[in-house]
């Protein structure tokens, strides 16, 4: 109830400043979400822990049951392992069978299976994104020191082809796989805590250890978010990635030099069409490519995602079970058609031509989602996200292009004075239809994050007096005839370039809007739309001055800190030198002068070692830096705006009226889509 | 003859590697490379690459070589029949490629039919009957379909398909259809869908060839035989349609030859658009991915298809007009 | 040359001239040529409908009369509201004050106008300031109000997603829009009148030479052309920059059609006995081509010319949509037409479609114009 008083609060300021400045148009901000019934509570599937409620038999979706029949597959009871994941449905026992259709917009959009098979993780989170829970693994422990980490397997647990997973499918990835620099280059910083690389053991059949030289109290946490190493298979083993902590070995190993020959493996890859063993392993390891694969997920592929189509259907020896013992999913095949263009992929869910759609789905167009709900048979959800802000004023640090703008830009007042310039309210109501709330980057403040409702106004407020002021007593206070400030290096106009890409939100518009309001305190922007690869070109090469980008997924800072502070290169828009400096630590990139950020990376690294409680403090130390400082600007979040406008077609059962928005959900995998069903 | 057939083919080879070249060339000039594209679509729709991972993806790819060597690579497999491998799609592209160009050719043809049927008769009528009522209506009509932005159109058409008919919602087949084998249902299936986007693609087209149909036949009808036909009392319908209409279709006939190339190319947005699985919105994409070896082997299939269809329609003309054979040593 | 289109008007209307048929012995070509076009009505009101559209052009600011650039949420996505004209029988044009919420329901945001507040609209009201013709600052629009600020009384055309005026918007696109246009086609007219000329009159190796190079250019897809180029352009570049530099791509595939009909034109009338006389008595090259041979094809270049000019409108509109054209905050009829292509556009603010009906004008006007001109070009026909 706190969230929706805010609301109004929000609300009733715009009310207050639309009078204020004369404007015969406004009231608008009458809505509340609330009045709108499409907030749910947050619910979803549970997993039960105690072996006492474990399922004593099984039963198995016809189409299974046809091939058990047939002699092709094996009993239900002997595909699953002696303790299967249960889980405790939402609303009722589901029905098998049935199509889930679905658009992707093409062979980069592997998410979008990624996400609905997320439960091959080996830790996850709760359906509310709150607490660790088990998948793969069945259990896990840290010792006292914090140096070593035990997970057990679950016994009897097989691959999708029917071949037993067990302790040595880790093995094999660690050291076939992710030890082969022909295959992965460098070690990731998740194996590396302080950059001491750490092991993985098998102890028995079901049992693995990861074993580290310093203490690693967040390791748990990495193993439950979507990292490097606690991916999962799906997305972790694709797109030319091996990582995620376990792989087939019994599959994979005919690919492998060490099996065989350096020769015989690249005759086989050119006998096949690759160029090398390496090229072909990356394919045949890749779920959406390679039907063969063997999987852990609930759902197989069976016509690749580099097709017009792609198709997945039910893991025959998926591991999860529903309290009546049911084997999950209960859903038998999902069909995703290519949209070309997410317009098309937009009036196709609205057309009812998709079963459950949250993905691509335009925040902007639910007026016109809402007004074909009872023709296409279908009922609208929004989502709210957990990061403070879908759109963020990232500013470079390390800019040096222009030594003047340079200059400004690592001037926390000027910093201070552009986000005291921007009227959040305005772009709310504009591009967020009112349903955001306004303010800084810091995560909402139900999280343990979050260092206290304060810091979510901080520097954050339209007050465009104050940003005038602080903008003239920072020497910027000569101004040309159209009022715009002057550089003090040439007298020319101070103009900064903002740089925007037309992603999945609007952002190139809603620059611009920032920019109009921008005039008031005498700055002029410019906006520059870019397609995104040259964006990240530019970034990466230093060129930008502001970058406009989401902060979606630093709702949990440890495990995705890109758009909240710059630590990693790939992402670093608020400094590519610093990072590099960071992730290299020290070998390249630029040592920041900034003592601040000093202090934020000294703070971030020393947390890895930390256990929960002690976390969160530290993390919250690091936001108050973040906010006081600027280096992003936040504008509006909590919102829908990301993958939060869900489209359900009412033939659907066992949907959550709220799931969790965030990267660690894996948005909809955290809601176990394993567990919906047809109806009818 | 024949060695001004040899000389032109020459010419044509030659063009052909220019365009190579420059296909590669400009699909080049962004800043930027696939990875970076690559980065950026992982990272937009909630995935993450680490730097690592990304050098790791350009060596692989050999995108961190210089680009003539990239430009060898790829024509010295062109040239063997082994177009390259797209990135984007993990496929070769003569797979990638494959898949639709069936569908591309199918809609296409079905485009060009129905801009002629259109309009090869109005712009005979609007010939005949220049100036009057019909002429203006047809014309109007028909620059309209050219003046109208064809991507605005395409939207607002498939919106409100969808809006007033419940139409199904762009691609060229039906749900239950999309991965069934081929069968009379499903090519009937597909003769339901193509009029939408047939139409669309044959507006803008038909405008065109109207115009050049009504100029040609004017200019036709103009001349002393046509006066001198209708002098010595011949019927008017066989007046117009025995010689005139015949020779203002010359020039239609040079163009069949590059035809198709420009329905492809001047198809992308609206394909783009309908969601068609035509080469149209692959071409567009790869562009925007900097998927080289796919756009360079796209823009180098519909620069030697026009290369061909020039060739093809220069012989033609030679063929039926004696008076260009005459001036070949020019 | 200059001195014969001067005296065109003149020639047409003078009551002195004596019988038709020694007017018609006497006359230029281009008398001949306007004499003809004049009877196609429908060129001729296209004609007009293109001066006119370049009048706005001129006059965008004046008549705009809200901050193009302007936005506010409380504005967003206005339905045109017309200026009523008469107040209890009285004329007196006013607009009524509107009020705006949004629907708990759907989302949208319901304006209702209150007829009980009235805001005069006046002429010549202050606004905005501009320069006009790029010189002179001034703040004077053709309408406007006293009461309040204009960007919050009157919507004619409505407003888009961010609240600015869609009229506004469409005035300042059209001067874009039109000189982008304008300056593509005259320089694809150089290029292509240059090498066309060139290669026609000279012919042999130059000629097999341009020739090549028009088959190259018009044998690559346009789409990759214009995207390799305009995403290459430097993301420094003002909004002027890119503006020329856009141009200048589109004219660049724009000039080969032009050279071809050049080239044409010149092959033909290298054997016409006019040709050889002049070259008989001894004339120079460039007299040849300047007196005797450009003047006898004008007509078809101004011909192609309109025509080629539509094209290049278009083409703006198609760079605008993949992103590559011109780019806000840059106004052109490509930037507004983007902004109409999407979903709750055509559903919530069809309006913005509107955008659309100058394009569609304008695009009729020049190929109607082009198609009289060249009826008209061929005076003996």
């Amino acid at each position: 109830m706190n969230r929706f008083s805010r609301y109004l609060v929000g609300f009733a300021t715009l009310a207050a400043l639309t009078s204020t400045t004369g404007l015969v148009v406004d009231a608008i901000a009458q809505s509340t979400l609330a009045e709108s019934g499409l907030v749910g509570e947050l619910e979803g599937a549970t997993i039960i822990r105690d072996p006492a409620r474990i399922p004593t038999s099984f039963s198995e979706a016809p189409m299974l049951a046809e091939r058990v029949a047939a002699g092709d597959l094996p009993a239900v009871e002997s595909r699953l392992p002696s303790e299967p994941l249960v889980i405790q449905v939402l609303d009722e026992i589901g029905k098998y069978g049935g199509t889930w259709r679905r658009g992707f917009i093409g062979p980069s959009d592997g998410e979008n299976g990624n996400r609905i098979n997320a439960s091959d993780k080996l830790l996850f989170w709760d359906f509310s994104g709150t607490e660790i829970v088990p998948s793969v693994a069945k259990d896990w422990s840290i010792s006292d020191d914090g140096r070593v980490i035990t997970l057990s397997l679950r016994k009897g647990m097989r691959w999708s082809d029917g071949a037993p997973f067990t302790a040595d499918d880790f093995v094999f990835w660690f050291e076939d796989l992710y030890s082969n620099t022909d295959i992965v280059p460098t070690p990731i910083a998740d194996m590396s805590p302080n950059g001491k690389p750490g092991r993985v053991v098998k102890v028995d059949e079901t049992t693995v250890r990861f074993e580290f030289d310093d203490p690693y109290f967040l390791f748990i946490d990495m193993l439950a978010g979507d990292t490097l190493i606690g991916g999962g298979q799906s997305v972790r083993q694709a797109r030319g990635q091996t990582f995620g902590a376990y792989a087939p070995a019994h599959y994979l190993k005919q690919f492998l030099p060490e099996n065989s020959s350096l020769e015989e493996v690249n005759a086989m890859a050119e006998a096949e069409g690759f160029d090398d063993w390496v090229q072909m392993l990356h394919f045949k390891k890749d779920w959406q490519l390679n039907p063969e694969v063997p999987r852990l997920g609930p759902w197989v592929t069976t016509t690749p995602i580099n097709t017009p189509t792609w198709v997945m259907e039910r893991n025959p020896y998926y591991w999860a079970v529903d309290t009546e013992g049911n084997q999950l999913p209960y859903i038998d095949r999902i069909v995703m058609t290519l949209a070309e263009d997410t317009e098309v992929l937009n009036l196709r869910a609205i057309a009812g031509e998709y079963d459950m759609q949250e993905r691509h789905i335009d925040l902007g167009k639910l007026p016109v989602i809402l007004e074909n709900q009872e023709k296409s048979d279908y009922t609208v959800r929004l989502d709210l996200a957990f990061n403070g802000s879908d759109t963020v004023l990232q500013i470079n640090q390390t800019y040096d292009e222009d030594p003047e703008i340079a200059k400004w830009l690592k001037n926390a007042d000027f910093r201070r004075s552009l986000s005291m310039g921007i009227d959040r309210d305005q772009l709310n109501e504009t591009f967020w239809l009112g349903v955001g709330i306004p303010g800084s980057a810091v995560p909402a403040d139900s999280s343990p994050y979050n260092p206290g409702p304060e810091w979510r106004d901080k520097w954050s407020t339209f007050e465009p007096d104050q940003a005038n002021a602080l903008l003239d007593s920072i020497g910027l206070d000569k101004k040309d005839s159209e009022g715009f400030r002057l550089r003090t290096d040439n007298g020319e106009r101070l103009r900064i370039e903002v740089q925007a890409v037309k992603a999945f939100l609007p952002w190139p518009q809603q620059a611009e809007m920032i920019a109009e309001q921008w005039k008031d305190i005498g700055i002029q922007a410019d906006v520059r739309e870019f397609e995104r690869g040259q964006a990240m070109g530019r970034t990466r090469e230093n060129k930008h001055q502001i970058m406009v980008w989401t902060n979606g997924g630093t709702e949990l800072l440890y495990l995705f800190p890109r758009h909240a502070i710059p630590v990693d290169p790939t992402e670093a828009f608020m400094g590519p030198r610093w990072a590099s400096w960071f992730a290299s630590n020290g070998e390249q990139g630029v040592k920041p002068d900034d003592p601040n950020m000093l202090k934020i990376f000294d703070l971030f690294r020393s947390a890895g070692g930390q256990r929960e409680q002690e976390r969160f403090k530290t993390a919250q130390e690091i936001w108050k830096i973040v906010i006081d400082q600027q280096y992003g600007i936040g504008t509006v979040g909590q919102s829908p705006a990301l993958m939060g406008v869900r489209i359900v077609s009412n033939k659907l059962g066992n949907i959550p009226s709220r799931v969790c928005i965030a990267q660690h959900c894996r948005t909809p995998g955290g809601s176990h889509p394993e567990t919906w069903f047809f109806k009818e | 003859m024949l060695a001004y057939i040899f000389r032109r083919l020459i010419f044509a080879a030659a063009t052909t590697v220019a365009i190579s070249v420059i296909a590669f060339v400009i699909i080049q000039l962004p800043p930027g490379d696939f990875v970076d594209a690559y980065i950026a679509s992982i990272s937009a729709t909630g995935g993450q690459v680490s730097l690592a991972e990304a050098e790791g993806l350009r060596i692989q790819f050999g995108l961190d070589r210089p680009m003539y060597l990239q430009y060898f690579a790829w024509i010295t497999g062109v040239v063997q029949g082994d177009f390259g491998f797209s990135v984007e799609w993990r496929r070769p592209v003569s797979e990638v490629i494959g898949d639709r160009l069936w569908m591309t050719v199918i809609i296409s043809v079905f485009a060009i039919l129905l801009s002629w049927g259109l309009a090869l008769p109005i712009g005979i009528y609007s010939a005949v009957r220049q100036y009057s009522i019909g002429d203006y209506v047809f014309t109007f009509v028909g620059f309209f379909g050219l003046a109208v932005p064809n991507f605005l159109l395409a939207l607002i058409i498939l919106y409100f398909s969808f809006v007033l008919f419940g139409a199904n919602v762009g691609g060229l087949f039906s749900a239950e259809y999309q991965l069934e084998p081929w069968s009379w249902g499903k090519v009937w299936d597909l003769a339901k869908h193509l009029p939408l986007p047939g139409l669309i693609l044959a507006i803008g087209g038909t405008a065109q060839l109207i115009r050049i149909m009504r100029a040609n036949l004017l200019d036709e009808l103009r001349k002393p035989y046509v006066v001198t036909a209708r002098a010595k009392g011949m019927r008017e319908s066989r007046v117009i349609l025995k010689y005139p209409v015949r020779a203002a279709l010359n020039p239609f006939a040079s163009t069949i030859g590059y035809l198709f190339p420009f329905v492809v190319s001047g198809s992308i947005i609206i394909s783009l658009v309908l969601s068609l699985p035509t080469v149209g919105p692959l071409l567009l994409r790869s562009l925007v991915a900097q998927d080289m070896q796919l756009a360079g082997t796209i823009v180098l299939m519909l620069g030697v298809l026009t290369v061909i269809g020039t060739f093809i329609s220069d012989l033609v003309l030679m063929w039926v007009d004696p008076r260009l054979r005459a001036g070949l040593d020019g | 040359m200059s001195e014969q289109a001067a005296t065109l008007p003149l020639g047409t209307t003078s009551k002195a001239a004596s019988s038709a048929e020694e007017r018609i012995a006497v006359a230029t070509q281009l008398q001949l040529t306007w004499w003809r076009f004049k009877k196609h009505k429908l060129a001729y009101a296209s004609g007009i409908v293109v001066i006119l559209f370049y009048l706005i052009a001129i006059f965008a600011d004046f008549l705009a009369y809200s901050d193009p650039q302007s936005t506010a949420a409380a504005r967003s996505f206005i339905a045109p509201q017309g200026i009523q004209w008469f107040d209890e029988g009285e004329f007196r044009p006013h607009v009524f004050a509107i009020t705006g919420k949004r629907d708990a329901k759907t989302f949208k945001i319901i304006y209702a106008p209150d007829p009980t507040q009235k805001i005069d609209v006046k002429l010549f009201a202050r606004g905005y300031s501009y320069r006009l013709f790029g010189l002179f600052k001034t703040d004077i629009h053709l309408i406007g109000v006293d009461d309040g600020k204009v960007e919050d009384r009157i919507f004619l055309l409505g407003t888009d997603l961010l609240g600015r005026d869609l009229w506004s918007r469409l005035m300042v696109a059209t001067r874009i829009s039109l000189s982008v246009g304008l300056a593509g086609v005259t320089i694809s007219l150089f290029l292509g009148v240059l090498l066309g000329g060139i290669s026609g009159y000279y012919g042999g190796a130059i000629d097999i030479l341009i020739q090549r190079l028009i088959e190259i250019l018009r044998s690559i897809p346009t789409i990759p052309l214009w995207m390799g180029l305009a995403a290459a352009l430097p993301r420094q570049w003002s909004v002027v920059q890119v503006y020329i530099a856009i141009t200048v791509i589109i004219s660049l595939i724009g000039w080969t059609e032009l050279a071809r009909v050049v080239r044409g034109r010149f092959l033909a009338l290298r054997e016409e006995d006019f040709v050889v006389a002049a070259e008989l008595s001894g004339a120079s090259q460039l007299r040849i081509i300047i007196r005797h041979m450009v003047p006898s094809f004008l007509s078809h270049i101004i011909a192609a010319v309109s025509l080629a000019l539509p094209a290049m409108i278009i083409s703006e509109t198609t760079l605008s949509f993949l992103g590559l054209g011109l780019r806000p905050p840059a106004i052109s009829w490509g930037v507004l037409l983007q902004d109409a292509q999407n979903l709750q556009a055509l559903s919530i603010a069809p309006w913005l479609l509107f955008s659309a009906i100058p394009v569609i004008i304008v695009i009729l006007a020049f190929n109607f114009l082009g198609d009289g001109l060249r009826d008209a070009a061929d005076p003996y026909g």
